[in-house]
């Protein structure tokens, strides 16, 4: 039982206590029993070698030359680890065996963080911090990567930060740390495009005790790399420290008050066939998200009022005509029947900003034969024979005056006839 | 025989997962059935994201600004919303733990609630919007804002004193395009 307890702290060798005969419930509870009794009882379990818990999930970017710390990962999810006596909390990098020093060195560990005073580039790598106590044993892993002060190097090492245009807003010196404990102390100057803020800029305020920096009326122009700079003593040396950020502005989608375009207040169908009636919304650049939109009959809502399902609502649609946001739910009866005659129709729509109405009703159509469609036919009959019954008395007309005129030049030469122009023609 | 008895399974589950979504969304046409992504990110610049499946705030440089956490958003009504993360598969909710109402994120879909609105309303928030910003009060928790720590890399939680200056309930909120 002993032997199995303490191989339990090499999860590799554990394998090595399990009875393979036995079915795997068994196993499964054994394993569970014994991960108990070694979270629970002995401390000598982590005197020998300490189970990895895995990686850090952030990497660590910083500058070459610049006093860099590093929190020990587990620290996250054991609040006052380093304050705690009774823990042990040890350095090495990934691959050596020889534990960062305490003492005085370029990379020591002090408070339980890994100090690098200042960091280089060959720095680069894995650190496993180790954290034990009587009850406790555990290893993570945490990335740093140490680079040269060049321009190459900003899409590594700056923090994306977002504002909002023609509104204020803060930029903030992040990952402070250690450093900001006494924010008094640090005496933050702010850089844009490696350019210094003036103090008395009315555009770029450094708040004094803080680590931000208010942008007052944000322009599209604002956007690009900031940073933010400042030096921390330690062990009476001075080191810098520097973060950067890169700026970028969103316009605000603003909501708006929505108009409902269609459908017409009355709309024709003959009893007893299917209706479709669509509701459209324009809503120009506003977002359709937070728009609703529903018909309802006489106050009620149609799922409510029709439960039989004669009368439904269609499925919701958004799209975009010409950068224009629309949205569509159509009401659809299957089929129409006299009581939708005097039933009142209502599309609503409602935002945050407004609630619009559009009431509707249906009107029967006198009878299944339409007598528009068939007056077309009829009309275009009339029309056509209008116009050759015109058509001939133009030509009539032309044919006398042409007579006339003959009758008038002739009239020199021969006597006029009426008779003999009617023969003309 | 297995075989076929497992796809019919198959399909039966597909038939009832088709079915569901269709149920979850009505009345069909009120509200938008589909889920939105949202940015966002605090006042003080410090954006979501997941640590030991903990949400949690801080900074994201680089590389690491892979792990943000979008919000997913379904809107019950104009104001109030149902927020969720990892494509809608984790849901944002407020339940009450002794005299704190603690933020809990559970695995539920985000498109399947609404159906049960008193069931559902630890999952709804409301939103109010100040300026640029904005703040979402739990529907079940009056009174709570949802809040991240001055701090960097602290769990996003709820505050019933939003105007304390040690949390921030102003955040940024902005679909992301």
């Amino acid at each position: 039982m002993q032997s199995c307890r303490q191989r339990w702290a090499g999860p590799k060798r554990s394998t090595s206590c399990v009875p393979w005969g036995l079915p795997g419930a068994m196993f499964i509870l054994y394993t569970f029993m014994m991960s108990v009794f070694a979270f629970a009882i002995q401390p000598e379990a982590h005197t020998g070698h300490c189970p990895y818990r895995g990686k850090h999930f952030k990497v660590e970017f910083r500058l070459e030359g610049e006093l860099v710390v590093l929190r020990c990962p587990q620290m996250w999810s054991w609040a006052g680890i380093s304050v705690d006596p009774h823990v042990n909390l040890t350095w090495r990098r990934n691959g050596s065996a020889q534990l960062v020093p305490a003492e005085e060195a370029r990379m020591r560990v002090e408070d339980g963080k890994l100090w690098l005073l200042p960091a280089l580039q060959s720095d680069s790598g894995t650190y496993i911090c180790t954290v034990r106590n009587a009850s406790y044993c555990g290893e993570m892993s945490t990335e740093l990567r140490v680079f040269e002060n060049t321009e190459a190097s900003l899409p590594f090492i700056s923090y994306p930060q977002i504002l909002t245009l023609s509104t204020s807003g803060r930029l903030v010196c992040p990952d402070l740390g250690e450093f900001a404990r006494n924010k008094t102390d640090v005496k933050i100057q702010w850089y844009k495009d490696s350019v210094l803020l003036d103090q008395d800029n009315k555009k770029f305020i450094s708040v004094t005790g803080t680590s931000h920096l208010v942008i007052q009326d944000v322009a599209m122009e604002d956007a690009g790399y900031y940073m933010c700079a400042f030096t921390f003593s330690h062990g009476g040396k001075q080191y810098n420290v520097t973060r950067n950020i890169e700026l970028r502005i969103k316009q605000r989608i603003e909501e708006t008050i929505p108009v409902i375009i269609s459908p017409r207040q009355t709309i024709s169908a003959s009893l007893g066939s299917r209706l479709t009636i669509p509701c459209k919304v324009f809503l120009g650049a506003g977002t359709p998200l937070s728009t609703m939109l529903w018909w309802k009959a006489n106050n009620t809502h149609v799922d409510s009022a029709y439960q039989g399902g004669r009368v439904t609502e269609g499925p919701r649609q958004e799209y975009s005509e010409n950068n224009e946001n629309y949205i569509e739910v159509p009401l659809i009866f299957n089929p129409v029947t006299r009581e939708d005659l005097n039933t009142d129709f209502k599309c609503v729509v409602r935002n945050t900003l407004s609630v619009q109405t559009l009431h509707t009703t249906v009107r029967e159509a006198s009878s299944s034969f339409s007598w528009e469609i068939a007056l077309a036919p009829l009309t275009l009959v009339f029309l056509v024979l209008g116009g050759l019954w015109m058509h001939r008395r133009c030509k009539r007309r032309a044919g006398k005056a042409y007579g006339l005129t003959m009758l008038k030049t002739g009239c020199q030469e021969f006597p006029a006839y009426p008779s003999t122009i009617k023969e003309m023609i | 025989m297995r075989p076929s008895r497992s796809t019919r399974r198959h399909l039966i589950s597909l038939l009832l997962f088709l079915f569901h979504s269709e149920t979850a969304c009505r009345p069909s046409g009120k509200r938008p059935c589909r889920m939105q992504a949202f940015r966002i990110w605090d006042v003080n610049q410090k954006t979501f994201y997941l640590r030991n499946n903990q949400l949690v705030a801080g900074y994201l440089q680089g590389p690491n600004a892979k792990l943000e956490e979008r919000i997913d958003v379904v809107p019950l009504e104009p104001q109030l919303l149902f927020l969720g993360i990892q494509r809608g598969k984790l849901c944002l909710s407020c339940v009450k733990s002794g005299d704190k109402m603690k933020l809990h994120l559970e695995a539920v879909n985000i498109t399947d609630l609404g159906k049960n609105k008193e069931q559902d309303k630890r999952f709804t928030f409301i939103r109010s919007n100040s300026g640029p910003t904005t703040t979402f009060e739990s529907a079940s928790c009056p009174g709570w804002f949802l809040c991240t720590a001055l701090e960097a890399d602290q769990p996003v939680s709820l505050t019933n004193t939003p105007d304390d200056s040690i949390v921030v309930t102003k955040f940024y909120f902005q679909e992301d395009q």
